[in-house]
């Protein structure tokens, strides 16, 4: 590839742009690069000219990288509504998600294992063993539901390509809500809603993917870069 | 679009595209010429800036793409659908009516 195609690729994965759309703007650049330079050549200049010419119209790849993820961005609604989509909605869709998935998980648990008859709840209560595997499978149910809908703002924040303090603050919402908001299981009783006591498993999961996606990102631009260099 | 009177022009780049897609499918580096050349270079998208924009339009199913070998060269030719012809007339008459309303007042003020 010439020099103006790798320096725009790598700013584009620098910047997070999922790979899909990278590999399509970097196609459809290179194409309209060429085309530049097929017009600067009907015009009468040669090869290096022209090859010059169409970088100068094209301008700085670092720069152009930047005005595509705008553009990129403003495409989508989550990347023009960042403190609306990334704040607001998960202050407000976490709890009726969570409680949405807890509910379902536990639906599919309990008629598959038990039935919905409370008799099995309190039968289930009398056995120690019986009853540690259900506070076990609630807690699951709990670690489930908010890594779910922590994965479900990061996959939006990396499609619609924002910048990774969004997805922190998405992720950290989620985290508070876990650290507080729970299912619990008590003999002969079922609680979901708030209580004073921490959580902390279930507060760290949403930090840990947020991490892990951090991570992954890093690790994917430097082998991009090795592999450019290389 | 360049950086003039954003919110003013807002919707014109649309309005652009789907305007030149409705008479034949096009790739980008036709569609960024044609609307040098038709605008008589009044309006121009920035070099290689049409193709998120376009990729949008394809996600709001207006128009579709297709990669295609044409005389040698691969390349992305898109087409207007049947909803963006749809947003082509709406976009159109809602041009139609600012223009007017424009214009109108224009003349008063230079009578």
């Amino acid at each position: 590839m010439p020099d103006f195609i790798e320096p725009l690729r790598r700013r584009l994965v620098e910047l997070g742009c999922p790979m899909t759309q990278m590999r399509r703007l970097v196609r459809e650049v290179a194409d309209h690069r060429d085309d530049l330079k097929q017009a600067a050549v009907s015009e009468g200049l040669s090869g290096a000219d022209a090859e010059a010419r169409a970088n100068t119209q094209l301008g700085d790849p670092l720069a152009l990288a930047d005005e595509l993820m705008t553009a990129l961005r403003r495409s989508s609604w989550w990347g023009r509504h960042c403190v609306v989509g990334f704040c607001v909605v998960p202050l407000l869709a976490v709890p009726v998600l969570w409680f949405a998935l807890l509910l379902l998980q536990l639906s599919l648990g309990f008629t598959l294992g038990f039935g919905w008859d409370p008799k099995n709840l309190h039968a289930a209560a009398g056995n120690p063993v019986v009853f540690r595997h259900l506070v076990i499978v609630i807690q699951c149910a709990n670690s489930v539901s908010i890594a779910s809908i922590t994965l479900l703002f990061c996959w939006l924040a990396r499609r619609a390509a924002v910048n990774f303090k969004w997805m922190v603050t998405a992720c950290t919402i989620c985290s508070l809500y876990a650290l507080f908001v729970q299912a619990s299981i008590k003999p002969h009783s079922f609680e979901v809603g708030a209580s004073w006591t921490p959580h902390w498993i279930e507060a760290a999961i949403p930090l840990l993917i947020a991490g892990a996606i951090y991570v992954f990102h890093r690790r994917t631009t430097q082998c991009f870069r090795e592999k450019v260099a290389g | 679009m360049k950086k003039t009177n954003p919110s003013f022009l807002n919707g014109v780049p649309e309005l652009l595209v789907l305007r030149l897609l409705a008479r034949r499918e096009m790739y980008g580096y036709q569609i960024v010429e044609e609307i040098r050349t038709q605008t008589g270079a009044a309006l121009s998208f920035g070099e290689g800036c049409i193709y998120p924009y376009l990729h949008y339009l394809e996600a709001e199913k207006q128009v579709s793409s297709q990669r295609r070998e044409v005389a040698g060269r691969n390349r992305n030719y898109y087409k207007l659908t049947a909803r963006g012809r749809k947003r082509l007339e709406a976009l159109t008459s809602e041009w139609k009516r600012v223009t007017t309303g424009v214009s109108l007042l224009m003349e008063e003020q230079y009578a």
